[in-house]
């Protein structure tokens, strides 16, 4: 740690409220898809996700520097060559998301989306069996996306010795000040819960 | 994108696999034993029952209603089910898997287990009117 770095904050409190109720979201909701005992439970948990992933997208275009997609949407060869970098003996370090933890993340809010719609349509019933297994096959694409995502988060954490599932908790890193957003943005985060908690209870009323 | 092409096409071909009530049943039925005697008052007596696993879903007839050929409401949603009596919709006991997964799902959360094979040829020769 050189005299300029010290503890700054990157992740502004949407970021990181909108992950966990995600997580959550999504994790309950995987939980629940095949009981009609935890039918409405299922439908709000799935109501969550899409929340957060709607919100999320505004967010990434008007949110704080490392929130925007502008400062983490790479293309292929942009995320082959950090993990390639990982491999060598100076791996590449980013403040903010890495090239390839940025596909997961688009893919993942662009699945959150996709299942949530086919499930919303299944349970409108609209689309019929069609609908019911496309929902099924987008949410079992989405945990494999999650799978890999945790991986990925894993090999992060290990090669550059910075615990990121903490870091996702505190909104901290350690990094040169010069680097650090300036607020946290608590208000987008209450809007951000208002607008989810509403989501889920229209869907499941 | 790419990813969805597969389930589309897995979900075209699910639904192309057609059947019959009777031919369902048969299928059920042999999976017993060809010396298996299919009864539609065992069926009856089945979906009536109160398994006492579910505080909410009671018994197959909470949510189809007691009579298999009325429209049913879902005790937990209040959605609307439609009658499950082939006579009342030509859609139910056509596509062996669609039967196939919700005899799973209902059975596990209402009697507490899988149906046996037996129970599900009951339970089709019951509510398409004892076949
Ligand atoms: C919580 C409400 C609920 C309960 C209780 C319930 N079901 Fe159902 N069942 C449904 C719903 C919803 C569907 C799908 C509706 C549709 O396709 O229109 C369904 C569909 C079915 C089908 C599919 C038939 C077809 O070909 O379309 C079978 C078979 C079935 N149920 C059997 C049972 C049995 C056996 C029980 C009791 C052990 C039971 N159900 C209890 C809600 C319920
Ligand atoms: C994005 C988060 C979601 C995930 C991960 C998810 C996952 C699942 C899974 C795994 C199943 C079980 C399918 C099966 O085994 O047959 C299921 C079923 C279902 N889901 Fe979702 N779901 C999500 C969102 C939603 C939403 C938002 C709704 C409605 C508004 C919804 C409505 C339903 C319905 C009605 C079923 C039963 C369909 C059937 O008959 O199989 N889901 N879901």
């Amino acid at each position: 740690m050189t005299a300029t770095e010290r503890n700054i904050l990157v992740w502004d409190l949407p970021v990181r409220l909108g992950h966990w109720l995600m997580a959550g979201g999504f994790a309950l909701a995987w939980l629940t898809g095949d009981s009609e005992e935890w039918r409405l439970v299922h439908v709000a948990a799935g109501g969550t996700v899409v929340g957060v992933a709607l919100f999320r997208l505004l967010w990434g275009l008007v949110g704080t520097r490392y929130a925007r997609f502008a400062d983490f949407v790479r293309g292929p060869h942009a995320a082959i060559a950090y993990l390639k970098s990982l491999l060598g003996p100076r791996p590449a370090h980013c403040v903010g998301h890495n090239p390839a933890g940025a596909w997961a993340i688009v893919l993942l809010l662009a699945l959150g989306l996709l299942t949530g719609a086919a499930g919303w349509l299944t349970y409108q019933e609209i689309g019929g069996e069609l609908f019911e297994e496309l929902h099924e096959g987008l949410a079992s694409t989405m945990l494999a996306v999650v799978v890999v995502h945790l991986v990925g988060v894993a090999v992060g954490s290990l090669v550059h010795r910075e615990n990121l599932p903490r870091t996702m908790i505190t909104g901290r890193k350690i990094g040169a000040t010069r680097d650090a957003i300036i607020g946290a943005r608590p208000l987008a985060a209450m809007v951000l819960l208002g607008w989810v908690g509403a989501l889920a209870w229209l869907l499941s009323r | 994108m790419k990813p969805l092409i597969p389930f589309v096409l897995v979900a075209a071909s699910a639904t192309a696999v057609a059947g019959t009530p009777v031919q369902i049943l048969d299928a059920y039925a042999n999976a017993v034993g060809a010396a298996y005697q299919v009864s539609a008052q065992r069926g009856a007596e089945f979906y009536a029952r109160k398994f006492g696993v579910s505080a909410k879903m009671d018994s197959c007839a909470t949510c189809h209603t007691g009579k298999p050929t009325q429209a049913g409401e879902h005790v937990i949603t209040g959605k609307p089910i439609k009658p499950l009596a082939p006579a009342a919709n030509a859609d139910r006991f056509s596509d062996p898997a669609k039967v196939e997964k919700w005899f799973k799902r209902n059975c596990t959360e209402v009697v507490g287990r899988e149906c046996s094979a037996g129970e599900k040829a009951d339970f089709i020769a019951f509510v398409s009117g004892g076949l």
